[in-house]
């Protein structure tokens, strides 16, 4: 277990499949010409999905490890946490910019705007943009304590990203559930642990 | 003397396939071209109806200088939701067992003349099959130009003879969960059903399609039989039909079930009604590769004078 938790809170190992994931459903497709006969879309597409399942799991990361809170593969994986975040945002800049190429440059952009489903997710890549930005340990030490409320912003972003996903397509609710239903009940088991755990902690001074 | 033994997996020399023969071979099919030779080694089983082929192209609808879209974008670039989600599931997933020849379609409700036919023998029931090129623009706002194979839908009308109170007419595909997992689930209201009005239906241009690229159609693409209605978006054109039905009243329709908001009863095409969340002014144009470009949407998809009558006096936005 020990080596497996090793190898699992390497930084080697989180850059390897946050790349490896970009490489594998986009860039080897690009060059051996498997992206289909919309290979734009194809692309629009698959960034997005990349984008959207790697910030649900940085989600999945914080409740699971309260759950878990003696599980070291758990402990390793929370350690890739910043860099998930930033990868979820890189990847949802690419998308962005499929989205600017797929409708054909500034003109089509702005005219996109007029949609409610484009502000869903321009907003919540905006969000993604700032946490990003406001990643490094410098601005960690800066906001001191707001750094923490700040990034609580997270759970507004996936909330607007999830809601972007599921409108997306004829049906596409029957993809981005896989990823809602998840969270949301990983999110409410941390609540009761927690509420339980403070209850006990009362139990226990009051007696 | 030594006389070899020839055991029953040896086979004589004689029965060699000389060499030149066999490279040959391998040339020829490589001529044949990869659609060709597909369609041309397709078991019988993932194909749709064989009757009828080759028919000829009608000179009405020629569509003149217009590039068709590549038989690999036709057959590969599909949306057809019993067969998975993704724009490359229903090649692989429609091709895995599911029989498509023999296929019974039945003709029913509100007409004379309610009847089953095998396809193979509706086609000849209706005196064969022609070829007709057709623009085809998805809701989604992508197009492709295909030359279908098939018949006018006014021909089987006219053998069905519906009743005076028939209005509308309802189209129903498949419905066999036993082999479409995705009809196992309960996230769409299987079977997938679709509409006209009888006016539309009659109209020379509403077509059943057996046919794409002068072969049976491939399972993908909604064999043995389909609708095609080339002046409203391809969502109308309901795959693999297995019911035909006259009926009363607006029939309900699948999409429109799901998002009424969204997609509409007529679903004509139309340049000026965006839908909720894309611009329908433009299209993306298939099989052009990654720079392909898009184009400007034709107002019922360039079917206009066709079709425009049918509208007169309906408010397009209302009834989209």
């Amino acid at each position: 277990m020990t080596v497996l938790a090793r190898i699992l809170g390497h930084k080697l190992f989180a850059l390897a499949i946050l790349i490896g994931v970009g490489v594998w459903l986009l860039v080897i497709p690009a060059l051996t010409d498997q992206l289909g006969a919309n290979p734009l879309e194809k692309l629009l597409h698959q960034t997005g999905e990349i984008a959207i399942w790697t910030l649900g799991s940085v989600l999945a990361l914080t409740p699971l490890r309260t759950l878990f809170p003696r599980s070291r593969v758990i402990g390793a994986l929370n350690r890739h946490r910043r860099y998930l975040g930033v990868t979820a945002c890189l990847y949802g800049l690419l998308h962005f910019t499929c989205h600017f190429l797929y409708e054909g440059g500034w003109d089509g952009l702005l005219k996109s705007f007029s949609k409610p489903f484009i502000w869903l997710g321009f907003s919540g890549l905006t969000i993604l943009v700032i946490l990003a930005l406001t990643s490094n340990n410098w601005s960690a030490r800066k906001l001191g304590r707001n750094w923490k409320r700040l990034h609580r912003l997270a759970y507004l972003a996936a909330a607007l990203l999830l809601l972007h996903q599921s409108i997306a397509g004829k049906g596409h609710w029957h993809i981005a559930r896989w990823i809602v239903f998840p969270l949301v009940t990983l999110q409410l088991a941390r609540f009761v642990k927690n509420w339980l755990s403070r209850r006990r902690l009362a139990d226990a001074t009051a007696s | 003397m030594y006389l070899p033994k020839r055991r029953s997996w040896e086979l004589p020399d004689s029965a060699l396939t000389p060499e030149g023969h066999y490279l040959q071979r391998r040339e020829f099919l490589r001529t044949l071209g990869l659609g060709l030779a597909a369609t041309a080694l397709l078991p019988a089983s993932l194909r749709g109806a064989s009757s009828g082929f080759p028919g000829s192209l009608n000179p009405s609808f020629k569509l003149d200088g217009v590039k068709l879209t590549p038989l690999e974008s036709v057959t590969g670039y599909n949306n057809f939701y019993e067969w998975g989600l993704s724009k490359d599931a229903p090649s692989k997933l429609a091709n895995q067992g599911w029989k498509t020849e023999p296929w019974t379609i039945e003709i029913g409700g509100l007409c004379e003349k309610p009847a089953k036919f095998e396809v193979n023998d509706l086609i000849k029931a209706l005196g064969g099959i022609e070829q007709r090129n057709y623009r085809h623009r998805c809701v989604e706002a992508w197009s492709m130009v295909v030359p279908w194979d098939g018949f006018p839908l006014a021909k089987l009308i006219a053998l069905a003879q519906p009743k005076a109170e028939a209005k509308f007419i309802q189209f129903t595909s498949f419905f066999d969960p036993k082999i479409c997992e995705a009809q196992r689930s309960k996230n769409y209201p299987w079977p997938y059903t679709e509409g006209l009005t009888i006016a539309e239906a009659t109209n020379e241009l509403a077509f059943l399609a057996t046919g794409i690229y002068g072969k049976p159609l491939r399972n993908q693409n909604g064999a043995p039989i389909r609708l095609v209605a080339p002046w409203k978006y391809g969502f109308k054109g309901a795959k693999s039909l297995a019911k035909i039905d006259f009926v009363a009243a607006q029939p309900k329709t699948l999409w429109n079930e799901m998002a009424p908001d969204e997609y509409g009863f007529y679903a004509n095409v139309n340049p000026e009604v965006d839908h909720p969340r894309w611009s329908q002014a433009n299209e993306r144009i298939i099989g052009g590769g990654f720079f392909a470009g898009k184009k400007p949407t034709l107002k019922f998809n360039g079917y206009e004078k066709e079709v425009g009558s049918l509208y007169a006096g309906l408010d397009l936005r209302k009834n989209f």
